[in-house]
């Protein structure tokens, strides 16, 4: 038992051992290669040895040009802490925070102080847990209650400052008599301002008191799902009676009847 | 010789075009009196403003119209506002998160001096500046409020400021040599390859507003199948657009629009020629205005002239509507005004000589609910005249030449009333219904009397597909002091008369089945089929009825009328493209309605 016991022991030595001669890597995305020193979009910047192999990632062979800013790549540190190798990449790499052996060979001439600014407590859900824009694609759905007086056969629209405001920029679905839906999908981050419309602009939503409204805006979180879930008061081509004015052809006679199509023949009344 | 009184002197409409085009470019310049302050910063002491035009020269930009990123590499130069001067290898500017960065072998001209670094990245909404200067070696400096005299050395940074976007999943929109962004407002790009569907078209320049107000986006064209827009220039008030247009009755034509947008809400004018290469031109003028915090004012004006280029014209009409809204306290007033001359030319040519208008002025109030029950009410009261001097409707011997109108309207409605087990949402129904009700008294002593009932029953019967049951009647009836619509019978086209029309007295009834079934198969692909029963009074005849005008891309210019087939089949597909772009097709069967089968033509749209 205590022989097993040895040669377990022996046999983690060796691991850590072995472990240990690893060279240390990092990878992520170049920021710039300049002046003896190579730069990762963290920010942080390394100094490069005086042999520095530039290879490409996948043959390992040297490579055909020097690195550039959006490259990603692998870098390889010596014991020093200086940059031994850099691998050229064709796929990304996932860009994020140093680890912290690595942090400790970035080269910085003041020493690094905490930013009042970025103290502050993370922003929550309302579950409580912290809320993140990564800018993942999340479904956002929209669903807005038209109007009473809106036509049965209307088609509505979600003009967006994400599409420069055309007014036809996103479609909706009717669901029932009364509502549109659409679902989409938008990275999360995104500041969403947005107006309902019946295809153009002289036919967006108004306001319960008949003005003109300002966009309406959705912060789009992480979550697997958001949704919006909305009420146009009015359109802006709503008439005296609430009852949408009929679309024309120019020019538009006056016509008294309320029929604009019967048949020849047909006679209004005579006294 | 011929002579013309004056009054006859026609419209002299052959230099209004040149006057509108040079306005417009005079509108249009401001934009670089704005960019050549970043080339003379002021020589004081004081810390530089925040900067709001940012100039970029390099060998390659290119835009992400769908992510509004713009990435350039090779010997990039920019310039900002606040004097700032910056050089470096690439750049990468999101334009909705208004901040940008220039990475490797960075030279920064600043009012703190010339120095050289990594990287260096602009949070212009918050007036950090972030750098990575290498003296002897790097350094990580903040300058915070523009003041670069005394950076903040070594304290730390947000964690993504040097990220530069992932692009490998998204089109380039287009690339150029030069670009000019105002923040929060606008970039404008020259030297321009815009990529349709990955072929590269050079244009001289081309403007995307990425601003918050609607107001530069308004548009004053009619619908056309296929509008490929050319912004050619613009700045933070003005944008000159240029439209490559193609539509079933006009064929392919050109365009032009001329945006003008103020700052607060509302604030626009919007002119447009179009077709401008055809001989039947409208020249569309719509304008708005908020006037303190409770008045609004919108105007719509159409020219209409018949003319060969821009000789003169040997057809003319105009028509004007003015939209006025007061703001009250839960209910609000409005004024329409319209005015409509058919002929602009005058009597030498055969167009109607009448010009009537009409004013009406209403009180509506809000969609207020019943006490606590699920239902809403509104109300509307209207009253107004309309006038021609060449006579509106003759009736009792009496040629009318205004007549006046007096209107009263409810609207009740009852929104979304749930039915079945609140637990699982694909199993519960959705109940909704609303009635409009309106009278109509005219001066001519006839009233009008329309009603407009809906109810629907919807079902979101799984993840895809959505499908909702809807029945609507319409009641409209004009009636008379004495009498009614003349008992009569129509001609067929065969010509024997459609006798079940002489019961008609006025009084029509439209009844409308709708089902309709959405399938989205994914965001990006939406089928919507919708199968319609109608059952009207008077009934529907093949051919008696005359059809609605269809516009210019072939979809009728109103839906409701009398004389609809009776078996309608509507399908539509929307398929996205590209990230900005859709294509929605659609088309309806008639059952063989007499010699209607399909709706006239394919409904073709491509849309951003």
């Amino acid at each position: 038992m205590i022989r097993m016991r040895h040669r377990l022991g022996s046999l983690l030595c060796m691991l850590i051992l072995v472990a240990a001669a690893a060279p240390v890597t990092i990878t992520g995305q170049l920021l710039a290669y300049q002046d003896g020193f190579v730069f990762f979009t963290t920010g942080d910047g390394f100094r490069l040895a005086p042999n520095v192999a530039i290879l490409d990632d996948q043959t390992k062979q040297p490579a055909k040009r020097e690195p550039a800013p959006r490259d990603y790549a692998r870098a390889v540190f010596n014991d020093a802490g200086q940059v031994v190798e850099i691998d050229l990449a064709e796929k990304p790499y996932a860009v994020g925070p140093l680890p912290d052996n690595v942090q400790a060979f970035a080269v910085t001439a003041s020493s690094p102080y905490p930013n009042p600014e970025l103290a502050g407590p993370p922003q929550t859900t309302s579950n409580g847990v912290d809320e993140t824009f990564s800018g993942k694609l999340v479904l956002v759905k929209f669903e807005v209650q038209v109007p009473p007086t809106t036509p049965i056969n209307a088609q509505i629209f979600i003009t967006t400052d994400q599409s420069g405001w055309n007014p036809q920029a996103i479609q909706m679905q009717r669901i029932d008599a009364l509502h549109f839906v659409v679902v989409r999908q938008m990275a999360s981050g995104t500041i969403l301002h947005y107006l309902y419309t019946r295809g153009t602009l002289q036919t967006e939503e108004t306001g319960p008191n008949g003005l003109s409204l300002r966009p309406r805006a959705l912060s789009v979180k992480d979550s697997d799902t958001n949704s919006s879930n909305s009420i146009v008061a009015s359109w802006a081509d709503a008439n005296a009676n609430n009852i949408l004015q009929q679309p024309s052809v120019f020019p538009t006679p006056y016509n008294p009847a309320p029929f604009p199509n019967l048949p020849n023949g047909v006679k209004t009344p005579h006294p | 010789m011929r002579v013309r009184r004056k009054c006859e002197k026609p419209v002299r409409l052959r230099y209004l075009p040149l006057l509108i085009v040079a306005l417009t470019l005079v509108l249009s310049a401001p934009g670089h009196a704005q960019t050549q302050r970043a080339a003379s910063p002021a020589p004081t002491a004081t810390p530089a403003p925040p900067a709001t035009v940012v100039r970029i020269h390099a060998d390659h930009i290119e835009f992400y119209y769908d992510r509004y990123l713009i990435e350039a590499s090779g010997h990039v130069q920019v310039q900002a506002s606040n004097g700032m001067t910056l050089s470096g290898d690439a750049f990468s500017m999101d334009l909705k998160l208004n901040r940008f960065l220039v990475a490797s072998h960075v030279h920064l001209r600043s009012r703190g001096g010339n120095l050289d670094g990594a990287a260096i990245a602009d949070f212009l909404d918050f007036d950090r500046i972030y750098f990575v200067p290498v003296i002897t070696k790097p350094d990580r400096w903040t300058y915070e409020n523009g003041d670069y005299t005394n950076p903040l050395k070594g304290r730390q940074m947000p964690g993504d400021v040097f990220y530069f976007p992932d692009v490998s999943n998204t089109s380039v929109s287009l690339s150029a040599k030069s670009a000019t962004i105002e923040a929060k407002k606008f970039v404008r790009f020259t030297g321009v390859h815009a990529y349709f569907l990955h072929q590269g078209v050079p244009l001289p320049s081309y403007y995307v507003y990425f601003g918050l107000s609607q107001n530069l986006a308004q548009n004053s064209l009619s619908g056309a199948n296929v509008d490929a827009t050319w912004n050619m220039i613009g700045n933070a008030n003005s944008v000159t657009a240029l439209h490559a247009r193609y539509d079933a009755f006009n064929q392919a034509y050109l365009g032009f629009e001329q945006h003008l947008g103020g700052n607060g809400p509302h604030e626009y004018a919007v002119f447009s020629i179009n077709p401008l290469t055809k001989d039947d031109k409208y020249w569309n003028l719509v304008t708005g205005e908020h006037i303190g915090s409770k008045f609004e004012i919108s105007t719509f004006t159409q020219l209409y002239t018949y003319q060969q280029g821009f000789s003169d014209p040997s057809a003319s009409a105009q028509t004007t509507y003015v939209t006025l809204t007061q703001a009250l306290n839960r209910s609000y007033l409005q004024a329409y005004f319209n005015q409509t001359n058919y002929n602009m030319i005058g009597p030498k040519t055969a167009a109607s000589p009448n010009h009537p208008n009409s004013l009406q002025l209403s009180a509506n109030s809000y969609n207020d609910q019943i006490f606590k029950t699920p239902l809403y009410f509104q109300t509307s009261f209207g009253l107004g005249f309309n006038h021609d001097a060449y006579g509106l409707q003759e009736y009792g011997g009496t040629l009318y030449t205004t007549i006046w109108n007096q209107s009263v309207g409810v609207t009740v409605s009852l929104p979304n009333v749930k039915i079945g087990d609140r637990e699982k949402p694909y199993a519960l129904y959705y109940v909704n219904a609303s009635i409009n009700s309106s009278r109509t008294w005219n001066s001519v002593p006839h009233h009008i009397n329309a009603q407009n009932t809906t109810i629907s029953l919807s079902r979101q019967i799984s993840k895809f597909v959505n499908s909702y049951l809807a029945y609507n009647i319409q009641n409209t009836s004009d009636l008379y002091l004495q009498g009614g619509y003349e008992p009569s019978a129509p001609l067929l086209p065969d010509g024997t008369p459609y006798t079940p029309f002489e019961s008609f007295r006025g009084a029509a009834t439209q009844r409308t089945l709708a089902l309709g079934t959405t399938y989205t198969a994914s965001p990006n692909l939406v089928t919507t089929v919708t199968f319609g029963h109608h059952d009207d009074f008077p009934a529907a005849y093949p051919g008696l009825f005359a059809p609605p005008p269809t516009n210019a891309i072939g979809q009728y210019t109103y839906t409701n009328y009398l004389g609809q087939p009776p078996w309608q089949l509507n399908t539509e597909v929307r398929v996205r493209i590209e990230p900005h772009l859709v294509l929605d097709v659609q088309r309806t069967y008639f059952f063989h309605f007499g010699n209607e089968i399909w709706s006239p033509t394919f409904v073709i749209q491509l849309s951003g």
